[in-house]
């Protein structure tokens, strides 16, 4: 657990005891990542928007689901937001709908946030640490990550689409989330 | 063994970013309700690997949601209760014990504020209102009981220039008739609006939170209205309560 992590700890605790200004704090805090995401997974502001706020009510409502022994609540709740979104994707059936630009992930390191979002700065280090590690991926390992994660595309559909073996896709993503891990972990990869 | 931990890794992989299907789908499960609980090292692998897929979001620019959507999200909770946790209606009242006393405040003396359990949601709550208070222009607004509304039976609204919330409390409001339940209604330029849900006080007790820009409206209006109808303007038979804002 970083030290950067405590004071979600803290939200989380004020969470579960209902706390409201906890809730808007955490809004507050997440808000404008979580529409980002759910924005670049989707492409659809409303559908978008429905998958941020099922994301919060969902916190709110069980805060336990999140467990401190399993990591950060950071990346609890933004994969809740990702799953949601990914989910909602598919259920709209609209992947084959959304531009190239939607699921470009061309990291862009350095680039500023956009200027009317409160982001806290500690969030805006990770996101730099995160951004940074991506670029240091081979082309054809970021694709796949790129289209599962963002394009929320199965290996089968990547596979497809890019005309290669599906065991070249799941060995591709693997590795390429090994070397995030390690990049992020600040370590060497072996 | 190694080579079956590649193929796992690989496809923990996949679950982690959400992108299995198939039998590689099902094999996953498999492996999740079988051999990773029992496993240390696909244990740790699967937590780094969901953990990875959080902090990916932030590949994401930012985006700063609509103005409308915290407002919804705060209408969305006091909908549901939570379960386990006070009631909502019940940290409010809570609270209004003892914001209201220290603001002393047309005579109120709620005394429910013993129902609560949870120091925390209350503390919490009462910087909310605390806060509204503190605000520039803020007061209370007696409503006058209307007709053959028992006198006695005061309700008084919250709210402050430039904050999007309104406090409806009253600790004597009378049961509506059978049938029936309340509604408050905001009205300006001749023309009302209902606003938030139907309520009913709970042993006399009414504390509801409503995200509105009272800004906007000169009148407030409580109305007695048949449950389950969507009532499109004020009924002018039942109880009801009245102020200018």
């Amino acid at each position: 657990m970083r030290e950067e992590d405590l004071p979600d700890l803290e939200l989380h605790r004020r969470l579960s005891g209902g706390d409201r200004l906890a809730f808007d704090e955490l809004y507050r805090r997440f808000g404008g990542s979580a529409y980002g995401v759910a924005l670049r997974v989707t492409a659809q502001e409303l559908i978008a928007q429905e998958v941020v706020q099922e994301a919060f009510l969902a916190i709110w409502r069980a805060p336990e689901a999140f467990d401190p022994a399993r990591g950060a609540f950071r990346s609890f709740f933004l994969s809740l937001v990702h799953h949601r979104a990914v989910d909602a994707v598919r259920r709209e059936e609209r992947l084959r709908r959304r531009t190239e630009r939607a699921s470009n992930l061309e990291p862009v390191v350095g680039e500023d946030p956009a200027e009317d979002v409160v982001t806290d700065a500690y969030l805006g280090v990770r996101r730099k640490e995160v951004r940074e590690a991506l670029a240091t991926l081979p082309v054809e390992q970021r694709q796949v990550l790129d289209m599962a994660y963002f394009g929320g595309k199965t290996q089968a559909v990547i596979a497809e689409e890019l005309e290669i073996p599906i065991g070249t896709v799941k060995t591709r993503t693997f590795a390429a989330m090994r070397k995030l891990r390690a990049a992020l972990a600040g370590e060497d990869e072996g | 063994m190694t080579q079956d931990h590649e193929r796992i890794d690989e496809l923990l992989a996949g679950y982690a970013l959400l992108a299995l299907s198939g039998p590689d789908a099902e094999e996953a499960d498999r492996l999740l309700s079988e051999h990773v609980p029992s496993c240390a090292r696909c244990h740790a692998t699967l937590s780094d690997l969901q953990a990875l897929s959080g902090d990916l979001a932030l590949a994401a620019d930012p985006v700063a949601p609509p103005d409308t959507l915290l407002p919804r999200l705060h209408r969305a909770i006091d909908e549901v209760p939570l379960a386990g946790r006070p009631p909502r209606r019940g940290a409010l009242v809570g609270l209004a014990v003892s914001v209201l006393a220290l603001v002393a405040m047309g005579g109120l003396s709620f005394t429910l504020g013993n129902r609560l359990t949870d120091a925390e949601t209350r503390a919490g709550t009462a910087l909310e209102i605390l806060s509204l208070m503190r605000s520039p222009g803020a007061e209370p607004v007696s409503l006058s009981p209307q007709g053959e509304t028992p006198a006695s039976s005061g309700l008084v609204e919250v709210s402050a220039p430039n904050v999007r919330r309104l406090y409806l409390a009253s600790e004597r409001c009378p049961e509506p008739a059978p049938g029936k339940a309340y509604q408050l209604w905001l009205g300006g330029g001749g023309t009302w609006v209902a606003v938030g849900e139907m309520f009913r006080p709970e042993g006399g007790v009414v504390l509801l939170e409503l995200e509105v820009d009272t800004s906007t409206y000169d009148e407030i209006w409580i109305t007695e209205e048949p449950i389950g109808a969507a009532p499109q303007e004020p009924s002018t038979d039942g109880l009801s309560w009245r102020a200018d804002l």
